[in-house]
């Protein structure tokens, strides 16, 4: 069981199911949404997902067609994504995390877009947008 | 003119001097805030600093004592970090920056409290926690 939680600790959530996926994003939504230098986040099945308290505290925002992302509406936390057109799925924000996920992120992607004040300086692959298929 | 902006557009902001002392803060706070690996900041000073739009849309959480983190109530985007005793100073998340801002990060700050899983590669100095507390 991996826990997490927001900044004020309003919201708490569980997630029951491994993490799958975990990358970093550079694109500028994630930075602009993070207000950060990149985005680490994993995939999670939306049926290994429960929110434990607060989650009416979330505000959702429609960042693009169909990608609705959630933060704390007292402290700013970002919280979780979800998706009109995959359901099964949730995206979550490594940063929320209280434990250990035991996953690390496998790659950067959208490095096209990175932060002129960031450099990559670890090994991990790194693809201008998604990875070819 | 550095310009700043959450994902949405409402809020904007407009620099008008330069920003100084970038640090990577790995602080519980910061990423939680962030729900990220870490928070990035440099500081301007606010007689630098203007609101140029949607200041009505800006959210105050006070996460510590004297220190407020701001963000968009619409959209989330972290974009401030603020100490009620220096309000001459603005410390800007650079994730919102729209330009370079010509400063690059030359530390990490509060290592001590990492994220398990991000690891860190660069050569910057990497401080316990805070180097300059008195």
């Amino acid at each position: 069981m991996l826990r997490g939680s927001c900044l004020c600790g309003g919201v708490r959530y569980e997630v029951a199911g491994p993490l799958a996926g975990a990358l970093n994003c550079h694109c500028s939504m994630c930075r602009k949404a993070h207000g950060a230098a990149f985005r680490s986040r994993a995939g999670v099945r939306a049926s290994d997902f429960r929110w434990v308290q607060g989650e009416g505290l979330v505000t959702w925002h429609e960042t693009s067609a169909g990608t609705h992302r959630g933060f704390c509406r007292v402290c700013g936390a970002k919280l979780l994504s979800r998706f009109d057109f995959e359901k099964k799925w949730y995206g979550l924000p490594l940063g929320a995390l209280d434990d250990d996920p035991g996953v690390r992120p496998g790659m950067h992607v959208f490095c096209a877009y990175q932060a002129p004040w960031f450099e990559i300086t670890d090994n991990l692959p790194q693809h201008p947008e998604w990875p070819p298929k | 003119m550095i310009r700043a902006s959450c994902l949405c557009g409402d809020v904007r902001f407009e620099i008008g001097g330069t920003l100084s002392g970038a640090s990577h803060c790995h602080c519980s706070m910061c990423r939680k805030a962030h729900g990220a690996a870490f928070g990035t900041y440099a500081a301007a000073k606010a007689a630098d600093f203007r609101i140029a739009s949607g200041a009505e849309r800006i959210a105050r959480y006070r996460s510590s004592d004297g220190i407020v983190r701001t963000f968009c109530a619409r959209c989330g985007s972290t974009l401030q970090w603020l100490r009620e005793s220096k309000p001459e100073i603005v410390d800007v998340a650079l994730g919102i920056l729209d330009d370079d801002p010509g400063v690059r990060p030359d530390r990490h700050i509060y290592v001590a409290s990492k994220a398990p899983w991000h690891e860190i590669t660069d050569r910057l100095p990497q401080h316990a926690t805070y180097p300059d507390a008195k």
